[in-house]
């Protein structure tokens, strides 16, 4: 009997070892492909500050043109992004969880930055449906718009969507075989990222899951400083 | 005013009754509440907290509400900042622990309501577990979006929602 426990004991040891060598080596990896590391601080003209860094995309990428619908016929094309920043985020009103979520915590962080008039006068969200069987452009904007006024909703045909979500890498999936109760119950897995494209249509920044609104709101109002001071032309 | 007094009036009778009832269980559905969502929408979430006093593991197998047509366990997990939801069979509630289901890990997903829903609206529901014990207790529908969240916890990525007392 004991020594059966003294083997078990031993086994569970190494189990133990065996998981911290790899949690070790995980995190090894991790840092070593941080792209601090990687990345020559030549490689921007101006470094930002550590603060905004990390939300940052190593060079802001230009948009290339796009489409998407909106209530009442109107488009959303990439015109439409310059001399505003836009936070955008991809989901589906069938999600009863992470989207709420988030448009709940942006919804947030716009009134934060209501504080700063200037700043709040050049922001827009926008909801991205990438779930057009079920969410109507009419639904979209009726969702979008509940979270906050400077929401606006938008959907496309699946061309027009990857068209637009690509250029972000905020790939999705539909789920269709996995329809529960009335089959119309099909989940999306999607990228849950808030992304910030500057007031030139650059692809500029990001806010990984988990955001709060008083992170999204801080880290804004220094982004938008720095821009304003060394980026903008 | 007085609107508001008999709301609360009858919360506090729904809390007695729904204490009362489960007065000689080990179970105990705490803070139930639905995020409220846009008029459109048909699918929501519920969030609460169950507690298992008891000496054994409790396990949930269903919930039902007449508010809605069907009602699942889910988890919504990111990986790589892509969010995707898992379907769970049941939900097991460890001897004298808590479960808690929150915003961004562990919900009850709500499907097919049978009306808009608004905040202030309770919604009576009920958890099914293993042994054959039905617990009622009621939803308050609240605006998540203002309370609760700024002092959220960064998200569980471990998928776990279980903490111990």
């Amino acid at each position: 009997m004991k020594s059966q426990r003294g083997a078990l004991t031993g086994k569970s040891l190494a189990i133990l070892l065996i998981i911290a060598v790899a949690i070790a080596v995980a995190a090894a990896a991790f840092i070593g492909s941080r792209p601090d590391n990687a990345r020559p601080d030549n490689d921007r003209i101006v470094k930002p500050p550590e603060e905004i860094d990390d939300y940052l995309f190593w060079e802001a990428k230009q948009l290339t043109d796009f489409k998407l619908i909106g209530a009442d016929h109107k488009t959303l094309v990439l015109n439409d992004l310059k001399g505003k920043w836009s936070f955008i985020f991809f989901g589906y009103i069938h999600c009863p969880d992470v989207c709420p979520l988030t448009m709940g915590v942006l919804g947030q962080a716009f009134k934060l930055i209501e504080k700063n008039p200037v700043a709040y006068q050049e922001i827009q969200g926008i909801f991205v449906s990438v779930d057009p069987k079920r969410d109507t452009p009419e639904l979209v904007k009726e969702y979008a718009s509940y979270f906050s006024s400077k929401f606006m909703g938008v959907t496309g045909d699946t061309a027009q969507l990857d068209a637009f979500s690509r250029q972000m890498s905020a790939l999705y999936t539909i789920h269709p075989k996995e329809a529960q109760g009335s089959g119309d119950n099909y989940s999306v897995t999607h990228n849950s990222t808030v992304f910030l494209v500057d007031p030139q249509g650059r692809l500029y920044g990001r806010f990984p899951p988990p955001q709060l609104p008083q992170e999204i709101a801080e880290v804004f109002v220094k982004i938008r400083m720095f821009y304003n001071e060394k980026v903008k032309k | 005013m007085i609107k508001l007094f008999s709301k609360i009036l009858a919360a506090l009778v729904l809390g007695f009754c729904a204490s009362s009832a489960s007065a000689e269980s080990d179970i105990q559905i705490r803070n139930l509440w639905v995020q409220a969502a846009p008029p459109g929408v048909k699918v929501l979430a519920a969030y609460l907290e169950i507690k298992n006093s008891g000496k054994q593991q409790r396990v949930l197998t269903g919930v039902s509400s007449p508010a809605f047509g069907q009602v699942g366990i889910h988890r919504s997990m990111i990986h790589g900042n892509m969010a995707h939801m898992e379907h769970l069979k049941e939900l097991a509630i460890p001897a004298n622990a808590s479960v808690v289901l929150q915003p961004g890990g562990l919900h009850l997903m709500l499907m097919d309501a049978k009306k808009p829903l608004q905040a202030g609206d309770q919604i009576p529901m009920t958890f099914i577990f293993g042994n054959g014990e039905n617990i009622a207790a009621s939803a308050t529908v609240r605006s998540g979006t203002m309370e609760g969240m700024g002092d959220r916890q960064p998200m569980d990525h471990s998928g776990h929602g279980e903490h111990k007392h």
